[in-house]
């Protein structure tokens, strides 16, 4: 047997390869595109041994890579998912053995394909699950092909500079971190960027395309936030933010909603023009933004309240439960306003100002919440028990938030 | 198969269990946990194109006072005429101003 249609795309292939074209092999090997639609048209029921016949005719290992992706595209056509994810697995891996001995012009084919396969394999997942099986097997399956991508990217030791396939390092390193996200994995990231650590001739982050930067400071910050480290996801997170196209809105979303409580916490809190620009952040930051800027107490455990299930499912129920602090210290900051700076201000006071607040509390846990806010730096001052009376400093008796060193000590 | 085709399908199933949902739980549109970081529908951008070119030369995530309009660091609210303050203002005269006898703090 021999197809007119496969001959056409074997030759393409084949000028593809010698033009070292990557954009024109990413678009021969994309799963959707209109000459695989053609080729579903050309072979019935395809298998590897009925396409054998064409085994050689270009050089390897191409032949068995056009092989598979007429497979690919015949079990998309028919909406098989698992065979397709399979088939395209096999392709990816081919592809990565050609990769792995050549310099990185066939980058972009390899962004293209391994994208397909992660796409692929959510919706393998998504099928396997609406069957009742385990969902997750695909994408864990995907990121372990991945992997053996990034490793024939940070082994390459001849490649000239500009066509090093170390310029694939970060962009597949995110697509790897895309996949454990998904299966909730993020512990086998370790693995990974330990890695990145491990070779220091990799490139410096900022020699990347944007996009590469931004998605992989995106993980970062977010693999830092999960692992409480605070300070780092702030880093990262700000870098992934600022250096994000305008025009990715939902990217900018998904960063500022970590970040912004982040930079809530250091005394930083988002001006009203950028708020006005995500509006879904504005509607939910803004009860506890509101609260935070007057002291209300009530306001900000009744926004905690509302939101709680969103919170815990965004895991930023924690971070949000800290910052109320920041609101006591605003509440504090008035009793303080309201007399005048005074230096000596009596507990009860304090204690007046909880309750007012709506806090149903006694006059001892008023006296303990005073000495927490002096403890961690929120009020300079002391508290003289047996005077029930609180002592505050003559200057910068309340510090600019922005001012506090460790902001996120409270957090451990 | 697209990317496109997975989120749609993704959105379906989400809108299903969100309707079991009850009406107080605000509706946070893209924001779920499920949602994925996108991908980038160009590789490469240069400044102007980022929110870089607000800062007008300030560091990325300072604030106001450093060039920054998108965070202010100064907003400590002084106004001492809110119902709040008021309240308090009428309890602290009950009281009165104690303290005596208690060493001034010096810094």
């Amino acid at each position: 047997m021999s197809s007119a249609r496969f001959s056409t795309f074997l030759t393409q292939i084949a000028q593809a390869l010698q033009d070292e074209s990557g954009p024109e092999l990413a678009y021969l090997l994309k799963p959707t595109s209109e000459h695989g639609k053609g080729l579903v048209k050309e072979f019935r029921n395809p298998t590897k041994q009925s396409l054998s016949y064409y085994e050689g005719s270009v050089e390897s290992p191409w032949d068995e890579i056009a092989i598979q992706y007429v497979l690919v595209v015949n079990h998309c056509a028919k909406k098989r998912y698992a065979e397709a994810f399979k088939e395209h697995g096999a392709l990816v891996s081919l592809f990565v053995r050609y990769f792995a001995t050549n310099s990185g012009w066939t980058l972009p084919a390899l962004f293209s394909i391994m994208r397909d396969l992660r796409d692929l394999a959510f919706d393998a997942d998504l099928d396997a699950s609406s069957k009742g099986q385990e969902g997750t097997a695909n994408m864990e399956e995907a990121a372990r092909i991945i992997s053996k991508a990034f490793s024939a990217c940070v082994t390459d030791r001849q490649s000239p500079y500009a066509e090093s396939r170390k310029w694939g390092v970060y962009y597949v390193v995110g697509l790897i971190l895309k996949c454990y996200f998904r299966v909730r994995r993020i512990s086998l990231s370790k693995n990974i960027l330990r890695a990145i650590d491990a070779n220091p001739d990799i490139p410096p982050l900022s020699a990347y395309p944007r996009s590469h930067q931004v998605t992989y400071r995106y993980y970062i910050g977010m693999l830092s936030f999960l692992n409480e480290d605070f300070a780092k996801s702030e880093q990262e997170l700000t870098l992934a933010f600022y250096n994000c196209h305008t025009g990715a809105r939902r990217n900018q979303q998904r960063i500022l909603i970590y970040l912004l409580p982040l930079r809530v916490l250091r005394g930083h809190l988002p001006s009203a023009e950028l708020l006005k620009r995500f509006p879904v952040l504005e509607d939910l930051y803004t009860p506890f933004l509101s609260a935070i800027r007057s002291g209300n107490i009530k306001a900000y455990d009744s926004a905690l309240e509302k939101f709680e299930r969103r919170l815990v499912e965004l895991n930023l129920w924690l971070t949000l439960e800290r910052a109320r602090e920041l609101c006591i210290r605003g509440l504090f900051r008035k009793v303080w306003v309201a007399s005048q700076r005074g230096t000596r201000i009596p507990i009860s006071l304090f204690h007046a100002s909880l309750n007012i607040a709506g806090m149903d509390v006694s006059q001892e846990e008023a006296e303990c919440l005073v000495a927490n806010m002096v403890y961690r730096g929120y009020m300079r001052g002391y508290i003289s028990h047996e005077k029930q009376m609180v002592v505050l400093a003559n200057t910068n008796a309340f510090p600019r938030l922005a001012d506090r060193p460790a902001p996120y000590a409270s957090l451990y | 198969m697209s990317s496109t085709a997975s989120s749609s399908k993704a959105t379906e199933t989400k809108t299903i269990s969100s309707t079991k949902e009850e009406d107080s739980q605000p509706h946070l549109g893209v924001l779920e946990e499920d949602d994925e970081f996108e991908e980038f529908e160009v590789a490469d951008w240069d400044d102007s194109q980022t929110d870089l070119a607000h800062l007008g030369g300030a560091a990325p995530g300072a604030a106001k006072s450093g060039g920054d309009k998108l965070w202010e660091d100064n907003w400590d609210d002084d106004d001492i005429e809110d119902d709040f303050s008021v309240q308090l203002r009428s309890e602290l005269a009950k009281k009165g101003n104690g303290g005596n006898g208690v060493e001034t703090m010096q810094h």
